[in-house]
């Protein structure tokens, strides 16, 4: 654990380190941090958002297996929650393409 | 995102003019997706005329698919607002058909996806915004419908107006987002699988003139692009529809917001609210 902390404050710290010393020609010191935020963040979401729905399949599975008369529905009704957890991922993988491409932090 | 993409087959030139003087010059191009815009209109503009210009009460060909295919709207804005959802079936399907036009049309090399831009897709959503109210007020009547923002207790009215807002200020955002973010998100993998399958060198290498490099660069290419086309375009494929439905089944569950909310007084939980 101690190993990965380090490891991780290290990574992070890499780019500010390296880029400090030729910041000047045009962007700071910052832009290699919002790549790496734009990398983690996608991370986080997705493997959230991969929990988040797999929830909700697990119990709308369940609910099919139980009334198949009604799968029907359920499967509609699943659908859309799906995309309504889904998006909150997509807000996150917007955030990062704005960070990679807009780049409003350099 | 020039860096990744290609640019299509075509595109328009623009021009600037100044009213003053009334003379034009060439100023850049059209953005694509304004451009495959049209040519998605066109092309289901022609569809349709073509397959309503003979309509026989025996449907054949084509008008026999815009019909099963309509149908199918149909039945499921039954089965969603009800039969007095029915009016509404010419937004509705258009927005069906033309967002899975736009989605399909992104997958095809040489042609610009118009949902792979955010102007497009935001369009479609603020459509979709001011219909849904304009809807409701015509329906209720504009201090009905305001009232209902006002929650069920007078006492929490202050509290419930501003919350109601937002959330419907939110809802034109994540139609836009979400169908934006995957076809755009889907775009980005396949540039990024290609990338990381060195399509690039590759093809760089089947065109080098070397004997060796045209064989294993050729045969390369070919394996990377069998391989994307094989995995990665059927999921593509299933994004495309299930986000063209998607989109369609929450504008009608607004719709039916937007209606249903005279009769049940507060209370009554939407099925898909956030």
């Amino acid at each position: 654990m101690r190993v990965l902390i380090a490891a991780s404050v290290g990574v992070l710290a890499f780019p500010g380190l390296a880029l400090a010393a030729e910041a000047g020609d045009g962007g700071g010191w910052l832009g290699p941090f919002a790549v790496i935020a734009a990398g983690v963040g996608m991370a986080i979401a997705a493997g959230l958002c991969g929990l988040g729905q797999g929830r909700a399949v697990a119990a709308a599975v369940e609910a099919m297996g139980r009334q198949p008369g009604a799968a029907a529905r359920i499967q509609v009704a699943m659908i859309i929650g799906l995309a309504l957890i889904e998006s909150l991922a997509i807000y996150t993988l917007v955030v990062a393409l704005i960070l990679l491409f807009v780049q409003p932090i350099k | 995102m020039e860096v990744i993409e290609h640019a299509p087959i075509f595109r328009m030139p623009a021009l600037a003019c100044d009213w003053a003087t009334f003379t034009c010059h060439r100023a850049g191009f059209i953005p694509d997706h304004v451009t495959f815009t049209w040519v998605a209109m066109m092309l289901l503009g022609g569809l349709a005329f073509v397959a309503s210009r003979r309509m026989d009460l025996v449907p054949r060909g084509l008008q026999n698919f815009f019909e099963v295919v309509l149908e199918q709207i149909q039945q499921l804005i039954d089965d969603v607002i009800g039969p007095e959802g029915r009016r509404y079936l010419p937004l509705i399907a258009t927005l069906a058909m033309f967002i899975l036009t736009a989605n399909l049309m992104g997958l095809v090399p040489g042609l610009a996806g118009p949902t792979n831009n955010l102007n497009t897709t935001a369009a479609c959503a603020l459509v979709v915004f001011f219909a849904y109210h304009g809807i409701g007020i015509r329906k209720q009547g504009l201090v009905t419908y305001v009232k209902h923002f006002m929650g069920p207790v007078v006492l929490l009215a202050p509290l419930m107006f501003p919350i109601e807002v937002i959330s419907h200020l939110a809802r034109p955002l994540s139609l836009t987002l979400r169908l934006f973010g995957n076809m755009f998100g889907g775009h980005m993998l396949l540039a990024i699988i290609f990338f990381l399958m060195g399509l690039d060198g590759l093809l760089g290498w089947a065109l080098s003139g070397n004997p060796l490099g045209v064989v294993a660069g050729g045969l390369g290419s070919a394996v990377v692009t069998v391989f994307t086309v094989g995995f990665l375009y059927p999921l593509k494929i299933l994004v495309s529809f299930l986000q063209a439905f998607i989109f369609v089944m929450l504008t009608m569950l607004y719709i039916s917001g937007a209606i249903e909310e005279a009769e049940h007084h507060g209370g009554e939980p939407h099925p898909a609210h956030h």
